[in-house]
């Protein structure tokens, strides 16, 4: 089993939505790590035949995806991020349906549905229309109807968004349990979702891929250092035109004394008194995106 | 996958809502078909089942071939009955009943209105009361005398070619008289009202199935549907089957419902008789009986429908747009009538050939649109049924193709 991606290019008049990336994948997660427009979706949607792509191609265990049509596709199972599904269906007739032009024969259709309608925790809404279901309830059909034909390819782009944070770590949990004997391509904007579970991230930045290995891989990689100082409040401002801030923290003055704790990307100490730290994803994230991606550090 | 795409259309409110008001107006359509009036001797108009029955009864002392001797009786009878201080009476209530006693022979009477008119296209609604028994022997003949005075008229030489002309001149000779005379209120009203039931149906039915291949789009359910397994084909064949399930289906319950409940209540008689029978077909040269102008009427309805639903679904198809593929029935039914107010030979041969002509075979079969094909003239009509169901047929793959490759 095995995703190869060869120098897969999406051009839409002026944009280069994707470009030239190349990526092999086998077993396991993959987390696809990209801010807004950086080209996640466009790339999925080339992986899923929804979109010709303009250079490149997609191989499948060696064969070209769109040559090998139906038998691939049979093979993939899709979450799209602006997850679309039929607002009259019972949850259980929209599983059916998909099952359906999914080639599954009726009685495996049902077996697989009742199967993973309990899995996603959605066994109580089998008879709720899906417009009656919450956010968070259809994110979690749309993982059950990805996963209806068994797919070697599990294609989630987003799953997370619009969570919150309970249900964003029953789903990390729920995709680890999924993972098994497949390759599962998750895009997020928010590492925590992946952090984890991913064998390896993938960060893509304009279209291209700018960086890829295991978690420990990309910090080890990371050509940075990550410092702690503590300065006084007035302070804040200035470090933050100088560097990269990957967290302020601050507390009560009681506590403090009126200063604030500063997490900094800096090759150099940024003070005398600056403490080397461990990187994190985070910080790696705010190092190639040049933005803080929330959650994790969350200030209350 | 058929059945739920099926499901897919009546799950929505719009598509329950829509076979609600196709029911409603079925049942507004077999009001006003099964409308007949009676008026008894004492010049009272009656409606309802009994005075169906009534005007049977009427109708039924008369019953026979319509040959010399009935025609005279019915000349004779209109004489008598004209000379009657009712029927001579300034007051309308007096009239009425000596139209109470017309009852039994008012069709042969419309008939010889016609058959006696001073040019092809006159109509005197008085003209049998001035006839003499002794007309009655030209009754037949004249239908094809006055269609060869009219033949040779100048208004004529640019609507026919010679070749045309003969052809309705051999199918006026053609048709078989004498005819029978007998009750069929149930088939004239049949046929009257079957275009307002067959293009309510197919507009319905329209805008039905005008959802089936922009559904995926409106609801943003594309990604899913065209990455699975038979995305790009068997689901999209599935889609079609589904709208030619949804249009067969309800368009032969909705016309079999109408017509048991028209013929059921104004019953079935009169069904082996000549259209031209009546005086709606009089003119008409198309040499066919009644039920088989219903039939051809029915048919036709349903290929002309069986068409505009593919158009819709192909619209639908092309421009993920079901707004658009809902107007697409609409602007082929109502245009024509629009157009058809211009007198002009070569745009009447062009109306006749358009498929709203197909939903309503019963008025088509009376237009005089011929068509010259390799020396061969022949009526619009089979021609409709011809070029529109291959139309029907072209558009499957067209829309199979127009779908199967959205990005
Ligand atoms: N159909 C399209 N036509 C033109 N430009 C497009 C189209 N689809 C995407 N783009 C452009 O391509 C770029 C990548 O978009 P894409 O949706 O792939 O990003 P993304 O990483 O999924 O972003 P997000 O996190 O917001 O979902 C963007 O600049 C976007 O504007
Ligand atoms: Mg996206």
């Amino acid at each position: 089993m095995e995703l190869k991606i060869v120098g897969l290019t999406k051009n839409y008049q002026d944009i280069v939505a994707v470009n030239d990336f190349s990526y092999t994948m086998t077993n396991g997660v993959y987390g696809l790590l990209g801010v807004n427009g950086a080209g996640k979706t466009t790339l999925m949607r080339m992986l899923c035949t929804l979109i010709q792509p303009t250079r490149g191609e997609v191989l499948w265990n060696g064969q070209n995806i769109s040559a090998l049509g139906g038998e691939y596709r049979k093979a993939l199972g899709y979450l799209p991020q602006d997850f679309g599904y039929y607002p009259d269906f019972t949850l259980w007739d929209y599983l059916m349906y998909i099952a359906s032009i999914k080639g599954l024969r009726n009685t495996v259709a049902k077996k697989r549905a009742q199967l993973l309608i309990e899995q996603v925790g959605l066994k109580e809404e089998r008879n709720k229309k899906m417009k009656k279901l919450s956010g968070g309830m259809k994110r979690r059909a749309g993982i059950a109807q990805a996963m209806l034909g068994d797919p070697k390819l599990l294609i989630l782009d987003e799953p997370t968004a619009g969570l919150d944070p309970n249900e964003r770590i029953r789903f990390r949990n729920l995709i680890s349990e999924l993972a098994q004997e497949r390759i599962v391509l998750l895009s997020t904007h928010i590492v925590s979702d992946v952090e984890y579970i991913a064998k390896e991230i993938l960060l893509m930045q304009k279209g291209k891929l700018a960086m890829s290995g295991t978690v420990n891989e990309i910090i080890e990689n990371l050509p940075i250092k990550v410092w702690s100082i503590e300065v006084p409040k007035k302070e804040i401002s200035s470090y933050f035109n100088l560097y990269k801030i990957a967290n302020v923290r601050t507390e009560s003055d009681m506590v403090s004394g009126g200063k604030a704790k500063l997490r900094i990307l800096s090759a150099k100490p940024p003070a005398e008194d600056a403490v080397l730290e461990t990187a994190v994803m985070e910080d790696v994230f705010l190092y190639y995106f040049g933005e803080t991606a929330g959650e994790q550090y969350g200030q209350i | 996958m058929v059945r739920y795409e099926i499901k897919k259309v009546f799950s929505k409110k719009g598509g329950k809502t829509a076979i609600l008001a196709l029911l409603l107006l079925l049942a507004v359509t077999c009001f006003f078909a099964t409308d007949v009036v009676y008026v008894n001797e004492k010049g009272i108009e009656e409606t309802g089942y009994a005075a169906v029955s009534k005007l049977r009864h009427e109708i039924n002392e008369w019953e026979g071939y319509l040959d010399e001797d009935k025609l005279r009786q019915a000349i004779e009878e209109n004489i008598r009955i004209e000379q009657t201080p009712e029927a001579q009476s300034k007051d309308w209530h007096m009239n009425n009943i000596a139209y109470s006693w017309k009852q039994g022979f008012s069709r042969i009477r419309d008939l010889l209105n016609y058959s006696f008119a001073s040019g092809f296209r006159e109509y005197d609604y008085y003209r049998a009361d001035s006839l003499k028994p002794e007309d009655a022997p030209r009754f037949y003949e004249n239908r094809i005398r006055l269609l060869k005075e009219w033949l040779e008229k100048d208004e004529t030489k640019y609507m026919f070619s010679e070749a045309e002309k003969a052809y309705l001149i051999k199918q006026y000779e053609e048709l078989e008289t004498p005819f029978y005379y007998d009750y069929m209120e149930g088939f004239v009203n049949l046929l009257e009202y079957s275009p307002t039931i067959i293009m309510i149906t197919v507009l319905i039915i329209g805008y039905v199935v005008a959802g089936i291949f922009a559904n995926e789009f409106i609801y943003k359910a594309d990604p899913v549907f065209f990455s699975s397994y038979y995305g790009r084909n068997k689901a999209v064949a599935a889609k079609i089957k589904a709208g030619f399930n949804i249009y067969t289906i309800i368009y032969w319950i909705i016309l079999l419902l109408y017509s048991t409940i028209v013929l059921m209540y104004l019953g079935t008689d009169g069904w082996n008789s000549p259209i031209q029978a009546d005086m709606s077909g009089w003119k008409c040269f198309y040499n066919i009986k009644m039920w088989q102008a219903y039939l051809l009427t029915v048919s036709g309805g349903y290929v002309g429908g069986l068409f505009m639903c593919f158009l819709a679904m192909y619209v639908s198809a092309r421009t993920r747009s079901s707004v658009l593929a809902v107007m697409a029935p609409f602007v082929l039914i109502f245009i024509p009538s629009f157009i058809s107010n211009i007198d002009s030979p070569v745009i009447n041969k062009i109306l006749g050939l358009l498929p709203d002509r197909l939903l309503q075979v019963n008025e088509q079969l009376k237009y005089f649109d011929l068509y010259q094909l390799g020396g061969h003239v022949t009526g619009a009509v089979p021609i409709l049924f011809i070029v529109y169901g291959t139309a029907a047929l072209l558009l499957v793959p067209a829309m199979y193709i127009a779908y199967r490759k959205k990005q």
